[in-house]
């Protein structure tokens, strides 16, 4: 480990405490506190990887993962940002994109085939002859994108989710962010904070320099943080990207965890009242040739390198900056002990003059209105020729270190994604914000302020508004404050200066994309001339770094190419996530918040597999014997118990409840009676089948109703919006949870129930339709109603959840002598099909009403008072004849079924699908359902069903008459 | 022989030190290793619950009965919550072990099996359901005891938030009790890195009366 600087009263590591992490197979040591990146860096690891497309050699460039420049692969993880990711001990890290390693890179030849490659190239090369496409294709998939992914890697971190609720939120822990975080706290409102660095600060945090009162500025940060932290109103998230903005103040973001953390990542979504948004700058990258060699870094990084982690970047550097902050840089690296050959300042005027005396008292070199137009050295700097802006005068110097910075540019990322507007200002050279969104006030850089009093008060006001926002009467604060910020310096000049005289063949606009300024020319004389077009064209801004590096030089450069004037530049969009993240981020802990009925774990011990249906968990089958054969047959022959607890179930009472029944069911409600269940069905205004069920009265006014599975979730609400005008009084409670449902069917179910009760359930008791309490071993309530679903002497058993497993183990006790077995939804499935009785869903669909599936016989057409939902739909189609029809058919080939879903053509086209078809064992033969257009609907037509990949054999069905199983039904009434 | 019981859809991977036989449940009364810190839930799930509905809920009001005037609201005793849903609806949360007898009159509903039923309490509560939520339970236009109705780990549920300062936070809640596994194990996985613990009725019962 070269030696680092100690004792720096603005050092971010901790010196005593050691971290080693493996590169390349060999151990490197840094200290903790220390990013991958900075302890790579401060072991002479300058190359950290290949560019995309190019492959040139990569290094640092800014500290904030603006570039994809230090993506390396961390522990599996490809494209770890290693200038973001806190080094920890034991930690893998490789280059990525490279043949051999980022040092010797056996790709790297392509770097000299950039003349083959001009932008957009793959949009018009390898097209033609077609078929060379494909294979192109090909290559240039296994070529594109950075890092490769493990197959067979699965993640073992913890990623975590939280969405708290704010009236102020703050993006930006700087000096402005703190100041307004402060503020608003302070008037009494809650206050989130984010920043994305591990630390607050933000610009001031690294900086020597002194404010007005001769205060260091890191001091100041450091104690402007400490009353942050120790506010009770404000809750900080450090570590944390704020990745979208959406309507009404929905902020969402991630946070890396620490060590200390129960998250590697944690997702957080803010509902906010308003936002201040003090995001500040970033330095506008200087584009000249080769601006992008290992050595060449801004001057921010070069500071921080130095000032936070006591790194010095380089032993000899050339300054080329357009801003003071890099005169700053330059003085206190210099101090530090970093030889500097040059200072270019691409200005001729309006610096610092106290900046430029610290200058002239080093004796360093300095020369305005001059720039870098190359950096020298193959894979790192070596040099640098330095000229003219106007390229009459270069020069060359020799150092390891290229400090390059055009200038700033703010970070308007949160302001643009929801869908505030910017606009260059001549003055800052910024785009600044014109239109803001909804409650949202903008502090400190963002708007071109660079003094210190300045951005805390811009802080402060911006505090004070936002927390006005949120109901607080502030209009004398906020007044003073105003008059206090017009008092102090305003926004500073800037620069649009983008590049010096330069070829532009090496000089990258992009690094992440290796988009250089001859590409955006090309792009430009394509007739691709604004800088949405270019983006898309060059892909200059779509790579990981979001537009970080390309950012505002884009509009800015393609305006000076084009000469255009201020008001017609416009930056391009930028869309959420602002920053990378992983989508395990956004997935968060994700539960799978299902439901389970009483007897879920009891059908699993019984052999169970479960599938998921809607918001169940339900058991379908009992056996690996899909056809369900031995569970069917049981049903048919013993007695089989399912658990149809996920039935919706209902109580409507209150004096219109009879009304709101009739509107929405189909049938004719007043003929419902006590003891008496009755199946019905609802439609939609189509006339088409949303639900089926039995209902049953209770008592005057108060009856209870089923739904299907699926149903239940939405029933309330359908009967409330289907009654919304009429201002009926009743009430409805869904008791869908309250009632476990065992359905007990086949012939010896009888047998069964009465061995648990000593009440008379025989026919004459309880016959078909029948409903009746009873009580079984004297102490569960039960709910009996007789039906058929399945066309077996069955019986539906309602009973309070709690005593579900009591219940059913009772019966199961008592059905040993009966053989009764399990049987699932495959099983129930296949036995009503062969009954003929459907489900909807799976034998109607929005195409198709009532009277198409059979299901007329329920449609009651004279009620009075209430209109029911689907009447006027189903009026109208009562004699249409082009129409699909619901039947029945038998395969030819009765040694296997086709799928559901198949369709069933005739030589020119579909003609309708098959609904549900089995193989059954009650009745010889394949049978299922059909939807068919009405001339097939004759019984005796001969029908082709065409199945998947049957290439062009079809199978050959007929029509014929349902039920398939005992038409008459003597079994289910018996 | 079958026993004839009633089952809490709410299980615990915890010890219960006693449990306490009432009215057919197997009630919990204390774990394990429940500690002294704090957070804990508490499976409430044999407590009755009602759903009382009419045009005219406030003719329904009365000692027995004090249902709240505004939506949201609650009355909350050391016997009960009544929760004021909406116009016409209130949901009623008894805690005596004795057995309640509903009202023989139409507008009541027995609710007990409808729902699971839990307490979420102590410190660090309000970190734990911001990770299950964005309702604002712990917002400073919430006057507890107040009533929320909302998504709860993406599940409709009603919130009652008892208490939202001191050391002793904390929310009642109720959901589909179909959800109860689901439920649980999402709010024992958000509770885990502040130890969230399950708790006996016994600790659940403290913490109740010392709000009140």
């Amino acid at each position: 480990m070269m030696n680092r600087l100690k004792n720096l009263p603005t050092l971010r590591v901790n010196t005593s405490e050691k971290v080693s992490v493996t590169y390349r197979g060999k151990q490197y040591e840094g200290f903790k506190g220390d990013t991958v990146a900075s302890l790579l860096y401060a072991n002479g690891i300058r190359i950290f990887g290949r560019s995309l497309k190019y492959h040139r050699p990569r290094g640092l460039y800014s500290l904030d993962g603006e570039c994809s420049n230090t993506c390396m692969q961390i522990d599996d993880i490809p494209n770890e940002r290693a200038e973001n990711i806190p080094a920890r001990d034991g930690m893998n890290i490789r280059e990525q994109n490279v043949k051999g390693s980022a040092e010797k890179d056996m790709m790297g030849f392509i770097d000299k085939l950039d003349w083959a490659m001009p932008a957009g190239f793959y949009y018009h090369t390898m097209h033609r002859p077609a078929k060379m496409w494909p294979v192109a294709m090909k290559q240039i998939r296994k070529a594109a994108g950075l890092g490769t992914l493990n197959q067979n890697f699965n993640r073992h971190e913890r990623f975590d989710e939280i969405f708290p609720k704010t009236e102020v939120c703050v993006i930006g822990g700087g000096p402005a962010g703190m100041a307004a975080a402060l503020e608003a706290a302070d008037k009494g409102v809650r206050v989130i904070l984010l920043e994305s660095r591990p630390w607050l600060g933000g610009f001031y945090e690294y900086r020597t320099s002194v404010d007005e009162s001769g205060n260091f500025l890191y001091s100041k940060a450091r104690t402007l943080a400490e009353k942050v932290e120790a506010h009770p109103d404000i809750r900080v998230f450090k570590h944390t990207f704020m990745v979208g903005a959406y309507n009404n103040n929905l902020i969402t973001a991630f946070q890396r965890g620490g060590e200390t953390e129960s998250f590697h990542e944690r997702y957080i979504e803010i509902r906010a009242q308003s936002v201040v948004v003090a995001t500040g700058c970033i330095e506008r990258p200087l584009i000249f040739e080769n601006n992008e060699r290992p050595g060449v870094m801004q001057a921010g990084c070069a500071h921080r390198l130095c000032r936070t982690y006591g790194i010095l970047p380089g032993k000899a550097a050339v300054f080329s900056i357009g801003h003071d902050t890099g005169l700053e840089a330059a003085v206190d690296l210099f101090d530090m002990g970093l030889k500097i050959a040059c200072i270019a300042d691409l200005r001729e005027d309006g610096q610092d003059p106290e900046l430029l005396e610290k200058v002239k008292g080093r004796k360093i070199p300095y020369y305005p209105g001059r720039v870098a137009t190359e950096a020298l050295g193959k894979k790192r700097v070596t040099g640098v020729k330095v000229g003219t802006i106007d390229g009459t005068v270069e020069e060359t110097y020799t150092c390891d270190l290229v400090v390059a910075s055009a200038g700033f540019t703010p970070v308007t990322g949160p302001i643009t994604i929801n869908q505030g507007k910017l606009k260059f200002d001549e003055h800052t050279g910024f785009f600044l914000p014109s239109v803001l969104p909804d409650k949202t006030h903008v502090a400190g850089r963002i708007n071109g302020l660079g003094n210190p009093a300045s951005i805390e008060a811009s802080g402060k006001l911006a505090g004070l508004r936002a927390a006005a926002e949120c109901g607080k009467d502030l209009t004398g604060e906020i007044d003073e404050a105003q008059g206090e910020l017009n008092d102090l310096p305003g926004p500073q000049r800037g620069s649009k200066f983008v590049t010096g005289p330069v070829s532009g063949r090496k000089s990258y606009i992009c690094f992440d994309e290796d988009t250089t300024i001859k590409n955006i020319k090309q792009a430009i004389r394509k007739g691709f001339d604004v800088p949405e077009l270019i983006k898309r064209y060059t892909s200059a801004g779509t790579g990981p770094g979001q537009g970080g590096i390309p950012g505002h030089n884009l509009p800015l450069f393609t305006a000076k190419f084009k000469a255009e004037e201020n008001e017609k530049i416009r930056p391009t969009n930028q869309r959420p996530p602002l920053v990378p993240l992983f989508l395990s981020t956004y997935a968060g802990t994700n539960h799978d918040m299902a439901k389970r009925t009483p007897m879920h774990d009891r059908q699993k011990k019984d052999g169970g597999i479960f599938r998921r249906l809607g918001v169940w968990r339900r058991a379908r089958y009992f056996s690996n014997d899909f056809s369900c054969r031995k569970e069917i047959e049981n049903v048919r022959n013993n007695v089989g118990i399912l658990d149809g607890s996920t039935l919706g179930k209902f109580r409507i009472h209150g004096p219109d409840a009879l009304k709101a029944l009739q509107r929405v069911y189909i049938s004719n409600m007043e003929k419902v009676k006590q003891g008496r269940v009755k199946y019905t069905a609802m439609c939609n205004d189509d006339g088409c089948v949303i639900d089926d069920g039995v209902i049953t009265k209770l008592a005057e006014n108060d009856y209870f109703f089923t739904t299907s599975t699926g149903r239940a979730g939405s029933t309330v609400e359908w009967i409330r919006y289907h009654t919304r005008f009429d201002g009926w009084d009743f009430n409805l409670v869904n008791l869908t949870d309250a009632l476990g449902v065992i359905n007990l069917s086949g012939p010896n179910s009888r047998k069964v129930i009465e061995k648990v009760t000593d009440q008379d359930i025989s026919d004459q008791a309880l016959p078909f339709s029948g409903v009746k309490e009873y009580t079984i071993s004297d102490d569960i309530p039960v709910t009996v109603m007789r039906l058929g679903f399945v066309g077996e002497l069955s019986y539906e058993l309602h009973v309070p959840s709690s005593y579900m497993e009591s219940a059913w183990d009772l019966l199961l006790e008592a059905g040993k002598e009966f053989h009764i077995k399990n049987f699932g939804v495959e099983a129930q499935n296949v036995l009503r099909m062969e009954k003929g009785h459907v489900i909807l869903g799976q034998e109607s669909e929005q195409r198709t009403n009532l009277t198409d599936i059979n299901m007329g016989f329920l449609w009651y057409r004279k009620k009075k008072e209430a209109k029911t939902v689907g009447n006027v739909a189903l009026e109208q189609t009562v004699n249409d004849t082009g129409r699909l029809k619901l039947v029945g058919i038998k395969m030819k080939d009765p040694s296997r079924a086709p799928g559901d879903g198949c369709v069933i053509v005739d030589d020119t086209r579909v003609r309708g699908y098959v609904c549900t078809i089995r193989k059954s064992f009650s009745v010889e033969g394949v049978i299922g359902m059909a939807l068919v257009e009405q001339p097939l609907a004759k019984n005796g037509t001969t029908v082709f069903v065409y199945e998947d990949e049957c290439k062009g054999n079809l199978s050959e069905a007929q029509v014929v008459p349902m039920p398939f199983y005992d038409p008459e039904g003597k079994r289910m009434k018996a | 022989m079958v026993d004839i019981i009633r089952r809490s859809p709410v299980t615990f991977d915890k010890r219960p030190a006693r449990v306490e036989n009432r009215h057919n449940w197997n009630v919990v009364t204390e774990f394990a290793d429940e500690g002294e810190e704090g957070p804990w839930i508490t499976d409430l799930c044999h407590k009755t619950r009602w759903d009382v509905q009419d045009g005219n809920l406030m003719s329904l009001n009365s000692s027995d009965l004090p249902i709240p005037e505004n939506y949201g609201d609650c009355s909350l005793s050391g016997e009960m919550a009544v929760n004021r849903m909406n116009r016409t609806q209130a949901s009623v949360w008894h805690f005596s072990d004795d057995a309640v007898q509903m009202p023989n009159q139409s507008a009541y509903t027995e609710t007990t099996d409808a729902t699971v039923f839990l307490a979420l309490y102590g410190k660090n509560v309000f970190s734990i359901t911001e990770k299950l939520t964005n309702l604002d339970l712990n917002g400073p236009d919430k006057n507890p005891p107040t009533l929320v109705q909302g998504p709860f780990s993406h599940v409709p549920c009603q919130i009652l938030v008892v208490n939202k300062d001191g050391e002793m936070p904390g929310i009642l809640f109720t959901c589909s009790r179909g959800y109860a596994r689901d439920m649980v194990h999402a709010v024992m996985d958000a509770g885990r890195e502040f130890s969230l613990k399950p708790a006996g009725e016994d600790r659940c019962k403290q913490w109740i009366n010392q709000i009140l």
